[in-house]
């Protein structure tokens, strides 16, 4: 197990490091200048390049990076070129956002898909199963966007029950907090939900055919133990898998949400910087995304060791 | 309502005929807010009392800028009443349409009351809070006349008049300008507002590349004094006063200047900041040392930046927040007919120019650098069409640089009416000129929106013969393209502006060429850059208005810009906000409440 662990953090480094060089390359592809960005229309050839020169740009790629990344190892990233904000501040303003984005809107996700896939999977192609499955489709067919404004629609412009837009910090009060990210996961859940009860149907109907299922039928134990105690862990592969994926592509694939409820998340500030070729923002947003996606599915495959000892022999 | 004590000065008349004075005359005013009107009561030498209502009837005639405000005494002014008094305040041309201060949104209705905070729905935003060196948009400017005062604001007519300064002053043939500061004006910082901040202001505007060219004009700048600022300028600059309301005319306090610090803004304004995170809120509250008497009312405003226009009218609708601005036409649409809100639009405004929507053709681009390309485009452009699509039917169509009622407009400046007959014939007589088919590509950024309006135009174009390919490109790299020439047309939305001489550096051939122009469409006329240089450089009213009808007739003729309509802004708030589109003067008289998109903050107060 400790070699496994070893062998994966290694790993992780290697892919942090590649990260961090596609991070800092990727800017340098994009069109655009962006002395244009920050001096305007008004600018002129000679600030131009005296721009470049202040900001490093007119020197070679690799000397470059090594700037970049021995700033970043002691934990300075940088200032928007534009706003002279740190980007470490515009992360704290943004981690925050997405961390309770994705823990809501996961746990709802769980919390209904779970359920769900559990009570259809007893009895497959009966009418809870024909309903629920034709529910998932539906909400997985939904765009996000869509029902995004649906929800402001009905709970913030008609009911007045919640906040249009904006995040309010926990630090401001717990409800309000709540309150304000409540819409935003919904959103974010819905998809999810279909995605995670789809994945655990199938393997559980599957598992459920195994026969140290049958073993447990015929030793007369119940169906809700059974599904709970034998047939939910060795199901759960496939979910946990799929759930590390979706959960670390939410820490950027969350943008359209975080413009419609303006939420000012990884995502929406990547977004922006991008639009404004704004460098040191793009390479610190994307790196973080980026570590956090890698992070996320290494404690995903940390999970699947334990639940399955097969993984880590393999 | 509420009164309170007034030290503010009166504008006095003005002098000789070759001088343009905006002069403040200090004397002990008591002054009186009324409904969302300012009036203010002077001791005049006699020893009665006086008081001047709000109505800044600003006159200029041969070569005299003067501020006449009307004198009623004490009596006379209580016998026509408020109601009458307000008409009066109110009175004046432009700005929002206002009929009566009982009846015309974003007026203040009854008296200010103090207190409350409130959150601001905006359209963008911001880069920083530096004039010399952000980007001031409509947000921009917004956020700035809220922390900031700048010398000199717009009254209602569109004029400007002194604001931080107490009177701006020209010599004869206005190539020197005086500036004398207000007395006992404090920063947030509680540092001094001097004639060497003012000096400091100018000269980081001067060599800030960003805001330079602007001030191209103005050679030199001293402080004469503690309070007075001399301008020295190249060739005569009668709108100086009007650069003043702008972003160059803002005033932050040296400590500031000195570190660069364009996110923590320290000014003169109503409010001081409290906390910026960029793309989340701008928070500021209350200056209770505020130059201007008895304002701010608020004790803070919240303003968050919400890009997406229906997420924005989504907010107010919920209540999230109680004021915004938009740019789209169909917020002007929705909540015309929604009773809980009030609506204010600049369609109506005819004090200088708005802001147009227009397609900008590169003329110095092949096969557009043919005249009768450009003309076969201008008759094959439906603008009518184009508005009936997408204007929510609200958004006028425009064939002119100036709007309607705009002394600048000529009665027929010639621009080609829509006939794709004719549109036709002009591509089949120019189409062997450019190898037998004229190609063009049409570009806008990624705004939905805006990429259905070049949809149909590429439609319209291809009906006449053209054959026109689309692209759509980010923010950055538009504006990159636009100042390097990169392009052969892009959908454009550009030119408000209170004076017609702010848009010089757009229009003139000076800026034309070269590998970065703020002449987009690079059009080079010697004749409109004669009639530019006439209107830049002369007072008088009818010789001004004779020169911009001019560059509107040669706009029309050289066709470097193919008009399609106004572009509208609002500002919508829920009904508990009183007079945000409902500024006074310091001297009263109404300022100008509301242009393309900015607004000012410190009369704003909420319902009790």
């Amino acid at each position: 197990m400790a070699r496994y662990i070893s062998m994966r953090l290694i790993q992780l480094v290697v892919i942090i490091f590649l990260i961090s060089v596609l991070a800092f390359l990727l800017v340098h592809l994009l069109p655009g200048d962006p002395t244009i960005a920050i001096l305007g229309p008004n600018d002129t050839p000679s600030a131009r390049a005296e721009l470049l020169r202040q900001l490093g740009l007119n020197r070679a790629l690799p000397l470059q990076y090594w700037t970049w990344i021995s700033h970043v190892i002691r934990g300075n990233l940088g200032s928007s070129f534009l706003t002279k904000q740190p980007v470490t501040n515009a992360i704290a303003v943004a981690f925050p956002i997405d961390l309770e984005l994705i823990v809501v809107s996961q746990l709802m996700a769980f919390v209904i898909a779970i359920p769900l896939a559990l009570i259809a999977s007893r009895r497959p192609n009966r009418l809870f199963d024909r309903l629920a499955t034709t529910s998932t489709f539906g909400m997985l067919s939904l765009p996000t966007f869509v029902i995004a404004v649906l929800l402001v629609l009905v709970f913030a412009v008609k009911i007045h029950a919640f906040p249009a837009t904006g995040f309010t910090r926990i630090s401001q009060g717990f409800g309000s907090n709540l309150r304000s990210v409540l819409l935003p996961s919904i959103a974010l859940a819905v998809g999810s939900v279909a995605v995670y009860y789809r994945l655990l149907r199938a393997d559980l109907i599957s598992t459920l055919q195994e026969d140290f299922v049958t073993m447990a039928r015929a030793k007369g134990l119940s169906t809700p133990y059974i599904l709970l105690r034998h047939a939910l862990r060795p199901s759960s592969f496939s979910l946990l898998a799929g759930a590390g994926i979706s959960i670390g592509s939410l820490f950027t694939g969350a943008f359209v949400v975080e413009v419609l409820f303006q939420l000012p998340g990884i995502g929406y500030q990547l977004v922006t910087a991008i639009n404004s070729r704004d460098y040191l923002m793009v390479q610190g947003m994307a790196l973080v995304a980026a570590i956090a996606y890698v992070i996320i599915n290494f404690i995903i495959d940390f999970l699947l060791t334990v639940l399955d000892p097969r993984v880590r022999h393999a | 309502m509420e009164s309170s004590v007034h030290h503010e000065p009166e504008y006095a008349a003005h002098d000789a005929n070759t001088r343009s004075t905006m002069a403040c005359a200090a004397n002990g005013t008591h002054g009186e807010d009324r409904g969302g009107y300012e009036t203010t009561a002077s001791r005049q030498s006699d020893g009665r009392l006086s008081l001047l209502v709000g109505v800044a009837g600003y006159s200029e005639a041969g070569g005299e800028l003067s501020d006449t405000g009307r004198r009623y005494d004490r009596r006379t002014f209580l016998a026509r009443g408020a109601g009458s008094a307000a008409a009066l305040a109110v009175a004046g041309v432009g700005g929002p349409t206002m009929l009566s201060a009982s009846t015309q949104p974003g007026i203040g209705i009854g008296g200010p009351r103090r207190g409350g905070t409130i959150n601001v729905g905006m359209n963008s935003e911001i880069d920083g809070f530096l004039p010399s060196a952000s980007h001031f948009d409509n947000t921009g400017i917004t956020y700035a006349s809220t922390v900031f005062d700048s010398l000199t604001v717009r009254a209602a007519n569109g004029e400007a008049r002194p604001y931080l300064a107490q009177s701006v002053t020209s010599n004869p043939d206005y190539t020197t300008w005086t500036i004398t500061l207000r007395p006992n004006v404090t920063f947030h910082d509680s540092s001094p507002l001097t004639a060497d901040v003012v000096v400091a202001n100018f000269q980081a505007i001067r060599s800030s590349a960003l805001t330079g060219q602007a001030v191209k004009p103005i050679s030199g700048v001293k402080a004469v004094g503690d309070l007075q600022v001399v301008f020295t300028c190249n060739e005569p600059l009668v709108a100086f006063p009007q650069y003043l309301a702008t972003q160059l005319g803002y005033v932050v306090a040296l400590s500031q200047l000195e570190s660069s610090n364009s996110t923590h803004p320290i000014g003169t304004g109503p409010f001081r900041y409290v906390s910026w995170v960029p793309n989340d809120h701008f928070t500021v509250e209350a200056n209770p040392n505020y130059w201007r008497r008895g304002v701010p009312y608020l004790d803070g405003i919240t303003f968050r930046p919400i890009i997406d226009d229906d997420s924005r009218q989504s907010s107010l609708l919920a209540g999230t927040i109680d004021l915004m601005v938009s740019h789209d036409p169909n917020a002007i649409a929705t909540l015309r007919r929604n009773s809980s809100f009030q609506l204010v639009d600049d369609l109506n405004q005819s004090t200088g120019q708005p802001d147009m929507d227009f397609i900008c053709l590169n003329v110095t681009a092949p096969p557009l650098n043919d005249l009768t390309v450009r003309q076969a485009l201008a008759h094959a452009t439906n603008a009518k069409e184009i508005v009936k699509l997408f204007g929510a039917g609200v958004t006028p169509v425009t064939s002119s640089l100036y709007p309607p009622g705009s002394p600048y407009r000529p009665a027929h400046n010639g621009y080609p009416t829509y006939d794709l007959a004719k549109a036709k014939r002009l591509v089949a007589q120019a189409a062997p000129r450019h190898g037998g088919a004229i190609k063009l590509t049409l570009g806008d950024i990624p705004d939905p929106r805006q990429l259905e309006i070049i949809q149909a135009l590429q439609s319209m174009w291809m009906q006449a013969g053209f054959h026109v390919s689309l692209t759509d490109v980010q923010q950055v790299t538009y504006i990159d393209n636009l100042v390097t020439g990169n392009f052969q047309a892009y959908a454009d939305e550009q030119f408000s502006a209170a004076d017609p001489d702010l848009n010089y550096v757009w229009l003139s051939e000076t800026t034309a060429s070269g590998p970065i122009a703020l002449n987009f469409a690079r059009n080079k006329d010697p004749k409109l850059e004669a009639a530019l240089q006439h209107g830049r450089t002369h007072a008088d009213p009818a010789v001004r208005a004779e020169a911009y009808q001019t560059v509107d007739k040669l706009l029309a003729k050289d066709l470097p810009y193919l008009w399609l309509s106004r572009a509208p802004w609002s500002m919508s708030a829920s009904n508990k906000v009183q007079n945000f589109a409902g500024p006074t003067l310091p001297s009263g008289g109404r300022a100008e409440g509301f242009r393309a998109g900015t607004f000012t903050t410190s009369q704003i107060w909420l319902k009790g």
